[in-house]
C-alpha cells in the first residue's frame, strides 16, 4: 500500500465532525474518573499551528490532555492500537489520532504531522514514546525533537500530574484521586533546514524540554540512558 | 511473588504489597508493619535485586534466562485511511503461538512451534519496547515479533533486554546505547569496517 496512486494521500487529514462531541465525552469521562484540576489554558494558542508535548503516565492521559484542549489536537497513538478492533480504529480516526509505528522510524507519520501544522493544525506527542511504569518521566525520544526542530513552531508543555495514581500502566483498575493537567508557555525552537543544523541543537532543546515537562508534572529530570558527547550513531 | 488484582505477596517472607486509593502500602505480615511507598522506589529496588536496571549490570558467559511466551510475527502492514486520506500505517500480527524465549549473553533466542523460531544476536536487534502487556522487538529484514509472556513481567524483560544490549555494545567497542525505539541508537567510537 506504500507509494499509493492515490493523489489525496499528499492532502492533510481532514478535520473530525465528530471531535467536539467526543471531546465533551471525554470531559465528562475525566470528570468522573478523576478529580481533575487545570491550569495555564491560555498558554494554548488560540490560533497557529504548534505542538502539545505532555508527559505520560496512564492510559487516561490522552482523555485528560485533549478533554481540557481548547483546541483540536492530532495526536500521535502506537499503531498497534489501531489492530484492536473496528471500533477503536473507528474511534480513533474521529479523535483526529495520527497512527505511529513505535518500532521503526515512520516517515508517514513524521509527513502527517508537517501537514497538520501546515494548515495551522496542532500536534499533540507523548515524547516519551510509552507509558512510564512507576510513574516517573522517562528520557524523551530524540525522534520527537529533531521533528519539533524541522518544523519550528511553538510547543507548548503539558505536565500531568496524579495520573499515574488515578491508573497505573500495571493495574486493571482506576481510581479517583486528583489529577493536575498544566499547560506551560509555548517554547519557541527556531527552524532548522538541514539535518546537520538540528543535530547541533538536538541536545539542548532535548534538554529544555526535559526540564520544562519534569518542572510541569512535579517531577525531577530523567537521566537520559547515557550522554550524548558527540552525533549519535544509528542502526 | 505472588499477584492477584492489584496485590502481590511474597509466601516465604510474608513481605505484601497493595495498592489503595491511587497509593503503594508495603507491609510484612509477619511484623505487622505497613508503610507507604511508590512505584518508582519499589521499581529501583528490584532493578538493584536484578542488577538488569543498573549501568553496571555484566552478564557472565554463562548468563541465561527464558521464559515461556505467546509468540506473533508481523504478517502485514495496512495503511490507515480518513475521509479519503492516507492518515498512516499499521501492522496486523499473525496468531500468537506458543513458544519459549531465551536471552544468554550474545544471543537472543525465540523458539516456537510454528515458523519464524531463531536466535539473534544482540547487536543485530534494531528496536525493542514494551507496548501494553507485550514486548515487541524490531529484527533484521524489517521483521517485527511480539512476546507476550506467561508468567513473567514484560517491564523486567525490556530492562533485561536494554541491559544485555548495552553490555554488547560497550563488548563489541560501539558505544553507549542513547535509546531503545523506534530504532537502537548508540553514540561512540564506530567498531572497524563501520562508518
Amino acid at each position: 500500500m506504500i507509494g499509493s496512486p492515490n493523489p489525496r494521500a499528499e492532502e492533510a487529514p481532514p478535520a473530525s465532525a465528530w471531535y467536539p462531541f467526543l471531546r465533551w465525552v471525554a470531559k465528562a469521562l475525566a470528570a468522573t474518573l478523576v478529580r481533575l484540576e487545570v491550569q495555564g489554558l491560555g498558554n494554548v494558542p488560540g490560533s497557529g499551528p504548534f505542538f502539545l508535548i505532555a508527559n505520560h503516565q496512564s492510559v487516561l492521559d490522552p482523555i485528560l490532555v485533549q478533554g481540557a484542549c481548547a483546541r483540536p489536537v492530532h495526536s500521535f497513538t502506537k499503531s498497534s492500537q489501531f489492530s484492536s478492533g473496528r471500533f477503536v480504529q473507528w474511534l480513533l480516526l474521529r479523535v483526529n489520532a495520527i497512527p505511529v509505528r513505535r518500532y521503526r522510524v515512520d516517515p508517514q507519520a513524521v509527513r502527517t504531522a508537517l501537514r497538520v501544522l501546515a494548515r495551522d493544525g496542532a500536534v499533540g506527542i507523548y515524547p516519551e514514546g510509552e507509558r512510564s511504569w512507576d510513574g516517573t518521566l522517562q528520557p524523551l525520544r530524540r525522534g520527537t525533537v529533531r521533528l519539533i526542530l524541522k518544523a519550528g513552531v511553538p510547543v507548548v508543555p503539558c505536565g500531568v500530574d496524579g495520573s499515574f495514581g488515578a491508573w497505573p500502566r500495571w493495574s486493571r483498575r482506576p481510581c479517583r484521586v486528583r489529577v493536575r493537567v498544566r499547560f506551560g508557555r509555548p517554547l519557541r525552537f527556531n527552524r532548522h533546514e538541514t539535518r546537520a543544523e538540528r543535530e547541533a541543537a538536538l541536545d539542548s532543546a532535548l534538554a529544555q524540554i526535559s526540564t520544562v515537562l519534569a518542572r510541569l508534572s512535579g517531577q525531577d529530570v530523567p537521566a537520559p540512558d547515557s550522554r550524548s558527547s558527540g552525533a549519535a550513531r544509528r542502526r | 511473588m505472588n499477584g492477584k488484582g492489584d496485590q502481590a505477596w511474597c509466601g516465604s517472607c510474608g513481605i505484601r504489597i497493595a495498592r489503595r486509593r491511587g497509593r503503594l502500602f508495603v507491609s510484612n505480615t509477619r511484623h505487622e508493619e505497613e508503610h507507604e511507598t511508590n512505584a518508582a522506589k519499589l521499581a529501583c529496588d528490584i532493578d538493584l535485586h536484578d542488577g538488569f536496571g543498573s549501568n553496571s549490570f555484566r552478564p557472565a558467559a554463562s548468563f541465561v534466562h527464558s521464559a515461556r511466551a505467546l509468540v506473533a510475527w508481523r504478517d502485514a502492514q495496512r495503511a490507515i485511511w480518513y475521509k479519503g486520506v492516507l492518515r498512516g500505517f499499521a501492522e496486523t500480527m499473525a496468531p500468537e503461538t506458543p513458544g519459549t524465549v531465551a536471552a544468554r549473553r550474545d544471543v537472543l533466542c525465540i523458539e516456537t512451534a510454528a515458523a519464524g523460531s531463531g536466535e539473534w544476536r544482540y547487536l543485530d536487534l534494531r528496536a525493542l519496547q514494551a507496548s501494553s502487556s507485550c514486548l515487541h522487538l524490531s529484527l533484521p529484514g524489517d521483521r517485527l515479533v511480539q512476546l507476550r509472556f506467561a508468567t513473567d513481567s514484560p517491564r523486567r524483560w525490556e530492562e533485561m533486554l536494554r541491559a544485555l544490549v548495552r553490555d554488547a555494545y560497550r563488548r563489541a567497542g560501539q558505544g553507549a546505547v542513547l535509546e531503545f525505539q523506534p530504532r537502537i541508537e548508540a553514540v561512540g567510537p564506530s567498531p572497524p569496517g563501520r562508518s
